[in-house]
């Protein structure tokens, strides 16, 4: 028998690990833009995102929001993000899940309450992002067994499942106090996670890659690229 | 050689045997005990107009000590005792000043006799108070509701307005969160929630209204 050739291992291998970096990293990312008007910033104006919690079955998670306020605040282009915490305190009570403004019509009427107009042109915020959406475990299947004895364990098994993101920002206009566009977000991945004694975890980033897409585009967005 | 080995072998097994005997005492103890939880949290001060008003605030003792106690449906035991009292005095006192001129803590409701500015004397109490655990309702985040009931009166204990406010806070169930985590943020939702209520609903209430009215705070 002829001993095993380092190379020909490689390449057997290398289908496998390709196959593999593929199954970690399969993720699709579905984004559309809806634009009503024209957009711009200037330099020393803000923006601030929200998430939406009216919902009695999920709420729009407050590491989504964080996650798209970093990626709009970072970068070439970059926007000043209000923190979402300091801005709900300081505007506390009017954006609370029972009494923010859902629609522009909304926002009129607390504009014109002088005290919540005062704050807001404190800030500087010229436009407020609504994000509105969840991310669901789907399709999950197989198992995985461990045991432990004295000599050691392991785990046996495979498992698959699928995530689906789905997220919209609405941008309101707090000059025209109109909504001005909305962005929506589909990210969808399958990830694995076969076990041989250890379990190798070929994740899907699911969120990560809709917070990415969402927080890109809200960025080209608002400064109207 | 082979003797070492055997021996490092069999303190080794007799270790691994050992763990799960002293585990299971501390099991069975954490399975019977009752988990005291105690709700803490900081509220923002409601950005409103204040009131031109002097109100005296009364907190009866079954409401700065207020407890709830979950019950374990299975064995009928105590599971949670969830202690809000202490939050719900910090949420008024932050709440009461920011909506009226001037607050003023009472000892108790015979004590306002003794302060001649006083326009009125409000007295929240609990009167229900109910959790939705995720391991109960099947539904992926802790809940709370609190029913509440607001009496406002004369100095002289003469009624102006009593009535019935409800609170709602949820907070999603997330990966290694602890019980008392889910519930603490459920419960500080729920009590922004009647913050925010009460702040921008109080001078609604028909029977505070034709009060305000009567002593010319609220225009016609």
């Amino acid at each position: 028998m002829n001993p095993l050739n380092p190379n020909t291992v490689f390449s057997r291998l290398l289908p496998l690990l390709a196959v593999a970096v593929c199954l970690s990293s399969c993720t699709i990312t579905e984004i559309d833009e809806f634009r009503q008007s024209a957009t711009s910033i200037g330099e020393d104006e803000s923006i601030v995102i929200l998430g939406r919690r009216q919902s009695n079955n999920y709420e729009t998670e407050e590491s989504f929001v964080g996650c798209v306020a970093n990626v709009v605040s970072s970068g070439q282009n970059a926007i000043n993000v209000v923190d979402e915490r300091e801005f709900l305190d300081a505007m506390f009570p009017f954006f609370e899940p029972r009494t923010a403004p859902m629609r522009t019509g909304h926002l009129e009427q607390l504009m014109a309450v002088d005290v919540a107009a005062e704050k807001m042109e404190e800030f500087g915020i010229e436009y407020i992002v609504w994000l509105d959406g969840i991310t669901q475990r789907t399709d999950q299947s197989g198992s995985i067994s461990c045991a432990v004895g004295p000599a050691g364990g392991g785990c046996f098994g495979f498992g698959t499942w699928q995530d689906d993101s789905t997220f919209e920002a609405e941008i309101w206009d707090l000059d025209t106090l109109t909504s001005v566009g909305s962005i929506s977000t589909e990210a969808n991945g399958q990830s694995y996670m076969p076990a041989v004694v250890v379990p190798i975890p070929l994740i899907a980033r699911v969120e990560a890659s809709a917070c990415s897409g969402l927080g890109n585009q809200l960025k080209q967005f608002i400064n109207g690229t | 050689m082979t003797k070492i080995n055997r021996k490092i072998s069999i303190r080794n097994l007799c270790q691994i045997l050992a763990r799960p005997a002293l585990l299971l005492p501390v099991l069975l103890l954490t399975a019977c005990s009752v988990a005291t939880i105690n709700i803490s949290g900081t509220y923002p001060a409601p950005l409103v107009r204040k009131l031109p008003l002097t109100v005296g605030v009364y907190y009866d003792p079954a409401f700065t000590t207020h407890s709830y106690i979950e019950i374990n449906d299975n064995t009928g035991d105590d599971q949670y005792i969830i202690n809000s009292g202490p939050s719900q005095v910090a949420l008024f006192d932050t709440m009461l000043p920011a909506v009226f001129e001037e607050v003023i803590h009472l000892e108790d409701m015979d004590s306002a006799g003794n302060y001649s500015n006083l326009d009125a004397v409000f007295v929240p109490a609990i009167e229900e108070f109910q959790v939705g655990l995720p391991q109960k309702t099947r539904l992926n985040v802790y809940e709370i509701w609190v029913k509440y009931n607001m009496r406002l009166a004369h100095a002289n204990g003469d009624y102006i307005a009593d009535w019935v406010m409800t609170a709602y806070g949820k907070s999603p169930e997330e990966s290694f969160q602890s019980v008392d985590d889910g519930v603490n943020d459920a419960a500080n939702v729920a009590l922004r929630d009647l913050a925010a209520s009460f702040s921008l609903s109080f001078s609604n209430i028909p029977e505070v209204k034709d009060w305000l009215r009567s002593e010319n705070v609220l225009d016609d």
